[in-house]
């Protein structure tokens, strides 16, 4: 009888600190999975300013002086072979 | 208690312990165990009353104060899917922005804060937010939202009790106005209000957020090819500047699937100031109004006299007499003086020559085949309701005749270049859309095609009438031409009605365009609004020398970025 009593005060001693072990674990587990969150929609919020701002950077508007002054124009039908032209080609330099 | 009544004295032996001993004890503790029962099952039914009458009073009471304490509106936003063009890059996505917010309760000085505040942002309405945040009872008012970081840094560096962030989202244009009357506009909840912003609301749907999450919806793909879009507006740009033209617009579409590639009404207007879409200088002249298009008209009456074998191009018509309608005399500008063909009705754009063939088919017959093409019904695109067609109460013969060539009833610009398609792709009206279309194979399950609502000998003809109006000499449209794209189409100088009669000077001058002629891809429509003369265009305001040649620099530009 005194065993038993003894047994099962140990019993609920050991399971009380268990849970409490793993209450502490859960919560310290928790905080992290949380700031993973905030990482990931820091990252999810620079992303999206990040593709926004290369879109911006590259918008016609920007893009066409820059590429004028290098010398680059639209392309002209003088750009352009047919396809016959072109087995013609290939066939001289055969 | 009554367990422990034990015999009380020591002395009571078991043995002497007998039955007539105790019978006068037992039953003295009976009562009492009675009463403390009866006074439990009393207090426990009891409350079990009142729980049951309070239930009953409020199944009975409906009218019960439900207070919410939520006097303020819910700071509540919206988070949108992006905006891809055609090749999947950006043109309108979601960033974080930080939104400040003041709790009344905890504002310890406000005119304090305010001070402070206008000092980093000068454009507060200080009057108006003195009152909010005088209000102690509120605990929650905007100051400003979407801020940069920069400001926001700012007004966090001044140190405010009572003011915090909260973090939102905001919509991003980042090519600023490009496509601006497509894309439309969004409100400060970032709900959409106009055009394809609005349609995503519609269709897509959007997402109720309290913190700033982009939308992990895939993007809205649009039809537009950012690079046609791009030179289609400096194209135009340059034709308002060159011709002193107070607005223009063009359009370019897939002429079999409807698709539009670039389309811009020029002022543009910026999708990012809500100001814009108010101001009516800068109204989408594409889909927002209608027009009498003038002679580009003629392209429908030519090919109505054709598709029901009334004529052949080769047909002698007998312009020489000018037409009689009501109290009007509808004469050519440049008479020849001679019986023309139907192709020359064509390339010298004869007013007479349309109005007699619109005569000869008469009036039932010219407003069915207009109701084919879907000229005289409502229409909508993605961005919003077509302006309605202006159809004449009145439609007898002196409307048929002025309709043949384009006055008298007045369609929206994009309406036009739908059935302008069906005349040049084998006869079937495409519905316009600006987004992306699905694949053949979709296509093709989705169901049986539109008929054709003219013939292919038809299409043949008109594709051969439009080519030669812009290669051949006397052709009204020869200042298009491009080598390399086989360019066809008709130039069109339309008056426009004022407040008494058609004013003096001011035309709408257009160009309808389809490429390569031997089998159509595309069909553009150009126009310019009011363009003046100018030593460019050789005095003169017609379409052939000011809307034409921008037609045709526009085709050069915009046709290597649109092979496959």
């Amino acid at each position: 009888m005194h065993t038993l009593t003894l047994a099962a005060a140990f019993l609920a001693f050991s399971s009380a600190f268990l849970v409490y072990a793993l209450s502490y674990d859960t919560r310290l587990i928790e905080a992290k999975v949380q700031a993973a969150e905030r990482a990931a929609d820091r990252a999810r919020s620079d992303i999206a300013i990040l593709r926004a701002e290369r879109a911006h950077l590259s918008r016609p508007e920007r893009i066409e002086p820059l590429a004028r002054a290098l010398g680059l124009a639209p392309a002209t039908d003088r750009q352009f072979v047919s396809s016959r032209a072109q087995n013609a080609l290939a066939d001289a330099a055969r | 208690m009554l367990i422990l009544a034990k015999p009380r004295s020591a002395n009571d032996a078991p043995v002497v312990r007998s039955k007539p001993t105790r019978a006068p004890v037992r039953p003295q503790p009976e009562p009492a165990r009675h009463t403390q029962s009866g006074l439990v099952v009393l207090t426990l039914g009891g409350l079990f009353l009142a729980v049951a009458a309070q239930l009953v009073r409020l199944t009975l009471t409906a009218q019960v104060p439900l207070t919410a304490a939520m006097v303020e509106p819910v700071a509540i936003s919206y988070s949108r899917p992006d905006i891809v063009d055609r090749n999947g890059r950006l043109l309108a996505t979601d960033v974080e922005v930080h939104s400040l917010y003041a709790d009344p309760a905890k504002v310890l000085d406000v005119d304090e804060a305010l001070e402070k505040l206008s000092a980093v942002l000068p454009d507060l309405d200080s009057s108006e937010l003195h009152k909010a945040l005088s209000d102690r009872d509120r605990r929650f008012a905007w100051v400003r939202r979407g801020l940069t970081p920069r400001y926001a840094q700012a007004v966090h560096d001044l140190g405010l009790p009572g003011f915090a962030f909260r973090k939102e989202l905001r919509r991003a244009y980042p090519l600023g106005s490009l496509a601006g009357h497509i894309l439309g506009r969004v409100d400060a909840d970032n709900k959409g209000l106009a055009g394809i912003e609005r349609h995503i609301d519609d269709t897509v749907g959007i997402d109720p957020v309290h913190a700033a999450r982009p939308s992990e919806k895939p993007p809205v793909r649009l039809s537009l090819d950012i690079g046609a879009q791009a030179a289609l507006e400096a194209e135009l740009a340059d034709a308002m500047q060159r011709h002193t033209a107070p607005a223009a617009a063009a359009l370019v579409m897939d002429a079999a699937t409807g698709e539009i590639v670039a389309a811009a009404s020029l002022p543009r207007v910026d999708p990012a100031r809500a100001g814009d879409a108010l101001d009516a200088v800068k109204k989408d002249r594409l889909q927002g109004g209608t027009y009498e298009l003038g002679s580009i008209f003629k392209m429908m009456t030519v090919a109505m006299a054709l598709d029901r074998g009334q004529v052949t191009p080769q047909t002698l018509i007998d312009v020489r007499t000018p037409l009689k309608a009501g109290r009007f005399e509808i004469a050519d500008l440049h008479a020849l003086g001679r019986p023309l063909t139907v192709t020359e009705v064509f390339l010298h754009s004869s007013n007479v020559g349309a109005g007699m063939l619109a005569l000869d088919a008469g009036t039932s017959v010219q407003r069915a085949f207009l109701a084919r093409l879907g000229l005289l019904s409502a229409m909508k695109t993605e961005a919003g309701p077509v302006a309605a067609p202006q159809i004449p109460t009145r439609w007898d013969r002196t409307e048929t005749i002025t309709i043949s060539y384009g006055h008298g009833l007045a369609v929206a610009p994009i309406q036009f270049i739908a059935a302008a398609a069906a005349l040049v792709n084998g006869g079937v009206v495409p519905s316009p859309t600006y987004l992306r279309a699905k694949t053949k194979p979709q296509l093709d399950a989705a169901g049986p095609t539109l008929s054709p609502v003219i013939s292919n000998e038809t299409t043949a003809a008109m594709r051969t009438l439009m080519r030669s109006n812009v290669t051949e000499a006397s052709g009204t449209g020869k200042r298009a031409e491009v080598a390399g794209y086989e360019i066809g189409g008709k130039t069109g100088t339309a008056d426009i009605p004022g407040p008494r009669g058609y004013r003096q000077g001011g035309v709408i001058s257009s160009f309808l365009a389809a490429f390569p002629m031997s089998a159509p891809r595309y069909v553009a429509l150009v126009m310019l609004f009011e363009p003046k003369p100018s030593a460019d265009s050789g005095g003169k305001v017609l379409a052939g020398v000011t809307a034409a040649p921008v037609a045709g620099r526009l085709i050069a530009r915009i046709g290597p970025l649109l092979a496959p």
